[in-house]
């Protein structure tokens, strides 16, 4: 047996010396992936490259946020490659206290959840910031058909917090008084009305997020709303909660700011960081613009359907920040796979 | 001589429509593989390499997704207006019957619907009260229900009178033609089991959010029964009372509206009370996609894990649901009973 390990070894060593090989000392790597379509991509990107980059047998494990996070924790899974870090600050925080994993920074410089106007009316009427949206012939043309005096604004579901959020944010800002806070049931309902309006070149005001597929195939405005300020969104917050619990009546007048644009992370386990330095230089530096993700997620959901590798290609080969995230022989391995 | 002929005809056809099948059936095996993106390199591959027999082959993938997405886009490119003019009329429909059924105090509504229950039951004292009572507690379970519960029913209203529209006309020919029924049930089956998200999410795409596609989804889902009771009804009617209406001299137009569907209208306003039903069912769905009314309580309640509040707003339906029955029920018992012999 241990002859077997020497010979291994000794073949090992023999085929990094040879250069212009891929080096073999990556050895197995454990990649999380999530079961939400931002995370496959991110995973997708990475799990390319480290394999045909730098050589890694990569297994990758999907799962939803709470067993792969207890799996990472537990030194069981090397690198999460898109970390909702805001949602759990502080379970993650405590593990990374311990010094058995690391925070290496940001994917995706920006979550976005916010108020949006088509393109072509925003540009049309001039419409920059929830306020232009104040004047009853603009709400005109988001006429609601079940309301037909006011304007509809398609919000977020109802039930969730961001409902109630955004009837407030519409009081506050005076929207209400020219449009409803329109539920639309679901989220796939929400986006089918978004995509529905774009089909027929119709006038849409709308609550969305990004990164998301229908952000990549849609040209939407967001609309500019107080800068976020930690007190008043906890202002804001405490007469959201109250409305939650006893109702839409026990509103009172607040102050109100935009949602904080969430940075999404990365990150890696540090006993596989310190065996794996040049892998690890590389994930610190991958990061991609939100508007590129929002494309990858339209790519990934329609054209690759669901083929993380189909679309890492795409990205890999349409794009070249990534090299300056490796060293040239990495890039050259890489671009050779394509 | 011409029975040679006849007969020959008849293979030609036979053979034709057996041939067609596998032809479109290659066909769709050639242009599935061809658009792959996933072909083995040679066909050599397929034979030295088995793997493809053990895990379903990628090529081996029709891209019917694909076609539709296509023919979708440009059909709601270009026909998307006359969706919206349909869409203004239903909606319009929908909102006076509900800005009228509001306006009015609810103790008349109860009234109302109570005289409707009495009458159409033939005077029958204890479904009258049960169904007040019914219609009270609607209200009494949340005040806010009220209000919301009119709303379900102006779109259940406006959906059933599309469903009677639509599946009388249809049971009639049904029952009239056998080719018409032969095409019209694997549709009806169709439309009775594929999953309602199917419909709805293009139904969002082309009418917008709100109560249309709702409606249109609940006519899919509803209209089945009532055809198929309104077949059933008309084919029941005894041949004997049919061949003496012959007898009389009757014309096919006088069969039918004076024999045949007065004999079958038990069945068909048992159809109707189906039709109701299955459109209730439809509520908590409907509210999925933006409409309002009492599903949205219940998916409320789901959404905020508020047990209490799914389960009353799941009873007001439960109400709404006997109230609707007991009145079609009771009308359709009604006829059975005038309809009945003397003893």
């Amino acid at each position: 047996m241990k002859l077997i390990n020497k010979l291994l070894a000794v073949t090992a060593f023999s085929v990094a010396l040879v250069p212009g090989v891929v080096s073999a000392d990556c050895g197995k790597t454990r990649l999380a992936d999530f079961d939400w379509n931002s995370a496959n991509v991110h995973t997708g990107i990475v799990q390319f490259v480290l394999e045909h980059g730098y050589g890694c047998e990569v297994e990758t494990t999907r799962g939803s946020t709470t067993p792969i996070m207890a799996a990472h924790y537990d030194s069981q899974l090397d690198v999460v490659t898109e970390l909702w870090y805001d949602n759990i600050v502080t379970a993650y925080d405590a593990v990374q206290a311990e010094g058995i994993i690391e925070n290496i920074g940001i994917n995706t410089p920006d979550s976005q959840q916010a108020f949006y106007v088509d393109r072509t009316t925003a540009e049309k009427y001039n419409i920059k910031s929830v306020l232009d949206m104040n004047n009853p012939e603009i709400a005109a043309l988001f006429s609601d058909p079940e309301d037909p005096d006011k304007g509809r604004m398609v919000s977020c579901i109802g039930g969730w917090t961001c409902y109630t959020i955004n009837a407030v944010k519409q009081r506050v800002y005076g929207l209400d008084k020219f449009y409803t806070n329109f539920d639309p049931g679901s989220s796939g309902a929400l986006a089918a009305e978004i995509a529905g309006a774009f089909a027929k070149d119709r006038p849409i005001f709308t609550y969305y997020w990004a990164p998301t597929a229908l952000m990549g195939k849609v040209d939407l405005v967001r609309l500019v709303e107080p800068p976020y300020d930690t007190d008043c969104w906890g202002a804001m917050m405490d007469v959201v909660e109250d409305m939650k619990a006893n109702g839409a009546d026990v509103y009172k007048p607040t102050c109100a700011t935009e949602y904080k644009d969430m940075s999404l992370d990365k990150s890696v386990l540090t006993a596989w960081a310190d065996t794996h330095p040049d892998e690890t230089a590389f994930l610190r530096a991958y990061s991609i613009p939100t508007a590129t993700v929002n494309k990858l997620l339209a790519f990934y959901e329609g054209e690759a359907d669901g083929d993380m590798e189909l679309l890492a290609i795409e990205y890999l080969s349409n794009n070249s920040e990534w090299k300056s995230w490796v060293s040239a022989d990495v890039a050259a391995n890489v671009s050779s796979a394509l | 001589m011409s029975s040679f002929f006849q007969k020959i005809f008849i293979m030609i056809r036979k053979l034709i429509t057996y041939l067609t099948l596998p032809i479109i059936f290659i066909w769709l095996l050639i242009t599935s593989f061809n658009s792959s993106r996933y072909k083995p390199d040679s066909a050599m591959e397929l034979l030295t390499d088995a793997s493809w027999l053990y895990d379903w082959p990628r090529w081996l993938d029709l891209p019917l997704m694909k076609w539709i997405n296509d023919w979708f886009k440009v059909f709601n490119k270009k026909y998307g207006f006359y969706f919206e003019a349909i869409n203004d009329f239903l909606l319009g429909a929908i909102l006076s019957l509900k800005k009228f059924l509001i306006v009015l105090p609810w103790p008349l509504v109860i009234a109302l619907v109570v005289a409707i229950v009495f009458f159409s039951s033939g005077r029958k004292l204890g479904t009258t009260v049960f169904v007040g009572i019914c219609t009270f507690f609607i209200g009494f379970l949340h005040p806010r229900f009220w209000d919301k519960a009119i709303e379900t029913t102006s779109i259940m209203i406006i959906g059933i009178i599309i469903c009677i529209i639509i599946g009388i006309p249809l049971g009639i020919a049904m029952s009239r033609n056998t080719r018409v029924r032969n095409t019209v049930l694997p549709v009806l089956d169709l439309m009775q089991t594929i999953p309602s998200f199917c419909y709805l999410i293009p139904g969002i795409m082309l009418f917008g959010l709100g109560a249309v596609p709702a409606i249109i989804a609940t006519v899919i889902y509803a209209v089945p029964p009532l055809v198929r009771l309104t077949d059933l009804g008309i084919t029941l009617v005894d041949t004997e009372v049919i061949e003496a209406a012959e007898a009389f001299g009757a014309s096919k137009k006088q069969k039918l509206l004076g024999v045949q569907l007065p004999l079958a209208l038990p069945n068909i306003m048992q159809g109707i009370n189906q039709c109701t039903m299955m459109a209730l069912a439809m509520v908590v769905i409907a509210s999925m996609i933006g409409t309002r009314g009492l599903g949205d309580e219940v998916l409320l309640g789901l959404q905020q894990l508020n047990v209490g509040k799914a389960t009353e707003a799941g009873l007001a339906i439960v109400l709404l649901a006997i109230v609707l029955d007991r009145i079609t029920q009771a009308y359709g018992k009604k006829i059975q009973d005038r309809n009945k012999p003397p003893k």
